[in-house]
């Protein structure tokens, strides 16, 4: 019998693969059969040397990648999707209503404004009509946001007139915008100075905290790291150490 | 999908490239529109101008021997179903000569059924018309003129008048064999025979031709008593039109195998054009039966070789060259669209490398690879139809007012850029057809998709990975 009250895994990896052709016919293996899972509410933090994976492993649990072996599993209530059972348009659906993603380079729409940037998300799955019926809901959502990470009456800026750690802010505000079970974070303070850095760790966990979302991140960062449920080491593919805070 | 109208809006917004294509669509779309509107008003103008001196359609003979059984074949084309009306005539090339000598067409005709058969109550001047574009050499008749009345027509080739042009002429011979109470045989020139002073109202020519029963030469001397104005120039300046018993006693057309005047054909109207071959075919037929039937039997025509034309056959060169002209101004004319697309496909191509990120972002936040390529292909038809709409709309604006800008330029720098000396037109003309706006429309937007789809594809199939990572 299973126990009904012990967590269950947003996201279950099992047994991940990811290679590379080289030029030589050879594979580079970069993955080697990874197992994790990811549970609800939990904050996990990755680190380890450039290059051992990291960014690979969250760009297949991302969904931008395809593993070459091994199976990643995602839940949300009684729903289960499986990687090997996803096509290429309930892969991007997933990755729209499932992960929110922050990027080291904060990657927001220089074109749009801190306010259509934060919309961005609710706007690419929906039509015109579709999205204006329930305009106002989502209006009100990514207002919230925005006040929650402290760029309140900021809306109609332009991404290029923040700081570094206010576009971070917006960036994370944009992946909370359909309020995602997963939050992907590579290297979310990465490309910020001492000071923003430490702010948006504070960020990261009040949020992680407010809205019971799961968070995976990937670091350098050994303070970042140290706010995580759990720290796994990551060295040539593989998980070599597990810590519990 | 929302964000592809939002980004779309913005991307477009804040560069001024893009419409720099939509500029070129816009110019192309105007060009190709006005071309062929002013080419389709010349050629509707052409036909029609072509078309009014001539009948619906024509039964001709060999020239050499001509038709006979003018009633008979008159009663047959008369009693056939779908046809109008029927005149005879006789044509042949002639000398004239009055103090220079020169060539024209004369044509004999029957003035009343032939104003039924033709224009030419539409282009017969009076006396107070010829004067007035003696003194203006530009002038035309108003298209909404009057046409004249069958006794304006009747009295143009009258004794009546004949004696009354040689009242006016003072102590001049009128001729061995003409007194100012027999005048000579009344013809009608063409108005550029009078501008061009070749001829004057009230001048008795003569006039020399071979006859083509006798294969020897003929002439008869002829009184100008009016003019008119077809508005086609070569036939203004070479036609003449006389009474048909006068041009065949002058060209002795006396068969005797058939012991009747000969003519050279009978021209048509329909009640319809568009059954012009039907009709055709049934005349022919009648006519055929009508040649094989016994010499006493009173419906018989004497046989002859004969050939029946519609109109476009008989000025088919003409009508095609100016078709021909139009189709080749045409294709010229969508090169610059291909152009405006080319503009399109460079222009989508640097959008999509500057926004190769932003669209790897997109992919991140879930937009799928067709997303992509309809937010690409979406801008490059945005611009492209945009064009459409700014070229059709501007040359519709320039259309309807062609001539009020043609004034405005000549007003302002003295240059013609329509003579009407040269084109024998007084206005610009233009015929702006459906057919046309969808022969511009249809490959201004396949040219404007072709131009798109490329670089949509490229940004369709970019790897979101690749493109987070691109500087």
């Amino acid at each position: 019998m299973s126990d009904s009250s012990a967590p269950l895994p947003v996201v279950s990896v099992r047994n991940l693969e990811r290679s590379f052709p080289l030029v030589n016919g050879e594979k580079l293996m970069v993955l080697k059969g990874l197992d994790l899972q990811i549970y609800e509410a939990e904050m996990v933090a990755i680190v380890g040397l450039s290059g051992v994976g990291k960014s690979t492993l969250l760009h297949c649990l991302g969904l931008l990648d395809t593993p070459s072996g091994g199976e990643i599993t995602y839940r949300s209530g009684e729903k289960t999707w499986k990687t090997s059972q996803l096509d290429e348009d309930s892969r991007c659906q997933l990755r729209n209503h499932f992960i929110g993603f922050v990027f080291q380079f904060f990657h927001l729409l220089p074109d749009l404004n801190v306010l259509e940037n934060v919309l961005l998300p609710s706007q690419v799955s929906r039509t015109s009509r579709a999205w204006n019926k329930n305009r106002d809901e989502f209006h009100g959502r990514a207002e919230s946001l925005l006040q929650r990470v402290g760029l309140s009456g900021r809306e109609k800026q332009a991404p290029g007139t923040l700081s570094g750690g206010e576009r971070q802010r917006v960036a994370i505000a944009r992946a909370l915008m359909l309020s995602p079970p997963l939050l992907l974070c590579d290297e979310p303070t990465g490309n910020l100075d001492s000071r923003p850095s430490e702010s948006i760790h504070e960020l990261l966990r009040e949020l992680h905290e407010d809205y019971s979302t799961s968070i995976l991140v990937v670091t350098h960062d050994p303070d970042l790291a140290a706010r995580g449920d759990r720290r796994l080491q990551m060295v040539d593919g593989r998980f070599e150490a597990e810590s519990t805070s | 999908m929302k964000y592809h109208d939002d980004l779309t809006r913005r991307y477009l917004k804040r560069r001024w490239a893009p419409w720099a294509s939509t500029l070129a669509v816009t110019l192309g779309v105007f060009s190709l529109l006005t071309v062929l509107a002013v080419m389709e008003g010349f050629k509707v103008e052409m036909r029609e101008r072509i078309r009014g001196t001539l009948s619906h359609l024509v039964v001709e003979a060999d020239p050499f021997r001509g038709l006979v059984g003018e009633d008979s074949l008159l009663e047959a084309i008369r009693n056939t179903e779908g046809v109008e009306a029927a005149a005879p005539h006789v044509s042949t090339l002639a000398l004239y000569k009055v103090g220079i000598m020169d060539h024209c067409v004369l044509r004999g005709i029957d003035p009343i059924p032939e104003s039924k058969v033709s224009d030419l109550a539409r282009y017969l001047l009076s006396d107070d018309e010829i004067d007035q574009m003696l003194s203006d050499k530009f002038s035309m008749l108003p298209p909404d003129r009057e046409p004249s009345t069958a006794e304006e027509i009747a009295h143009v080739f009258s004794i009546e008048r004949r004696r009354q042009i040689m009242s006016f002429r003072l102590n001049e011979d009128p001729g061995p064999g003409f007194t100012r109470e027999s005048p000579p045989q009344a013809i009608i020139v063409g108005i550029e025979a009078l501008r061009s002073f070749r001829l004057q109202m009230g001048d008795v020519v003569q006039i020399s031709s071979y006859s083509p029963v006798t294969l020897e030469p003929c002439s008869g001397n002829f009184l100008v008593v009016g003019a008119f104005q077809s508005g086609v120039y070569e036939q203004d300046l070479r036609w003449a039109y006389t009474n048909i018993r006068a041009l065949q006693d002058t060209l002795q057309l006396w068969d005797d195998s058939a012991e009747d005047m000969r003519i050279s054909g009978i021209s048509i109207k329909l009640e319809d054009f568009q059954k012009a071959d039907e009709i055709s075919e049934t005349l022919h037929k009648e006519i055929q039966s009508r040649m094989s039937l016994p010499e006493d039997d009173p419906k018989s025509i004497p046989s002859r070789i004969t050939s029946i034309e519609t109109w476009e056959d008989k000025r088919a060169n003409l009508i095609k060259a100016v078709e021909i002209e139009k189709r080749i101004i045409s294709v010229l004319m969508l090169l610059i669209v291909a152009f405006a697309s080319g503009m399109i496909f460079l222009i989508l191509m640097l959008l999509v490398i500057e926004k190769e990120r932003d669209l790897g972002v997109l992919r991140a936040l879930g937009a799928t690879r067709s997303g992509i390529v309809l937010l690409v292909l979406k801008q490059g038809m945005f611009l492209c139809t945009t064009g459409a709409i700014l070229g059709l709309l501007s040359g519709w604006i320039f259309l309807e007012n062609i001539n009020e800008f043609h004034d405005f330029i000549f007003r302002m720098t003295g240059l013609q850029l329509f003579p009407p000396n040269v084109y024998y037109l007084e206005r610009i003309p233009v015929v702006l057809r459906y057919q046309d706006v969808l022969l511009v429309c249809l490959p201004t937007l396949i040219f404007g998709f072709l131009g798109s789809v490329l670089p949509s594809m490229r940004a369709g199939r970019q790897d979101p990975i690749k493109a987070l990572h691109h500087e």
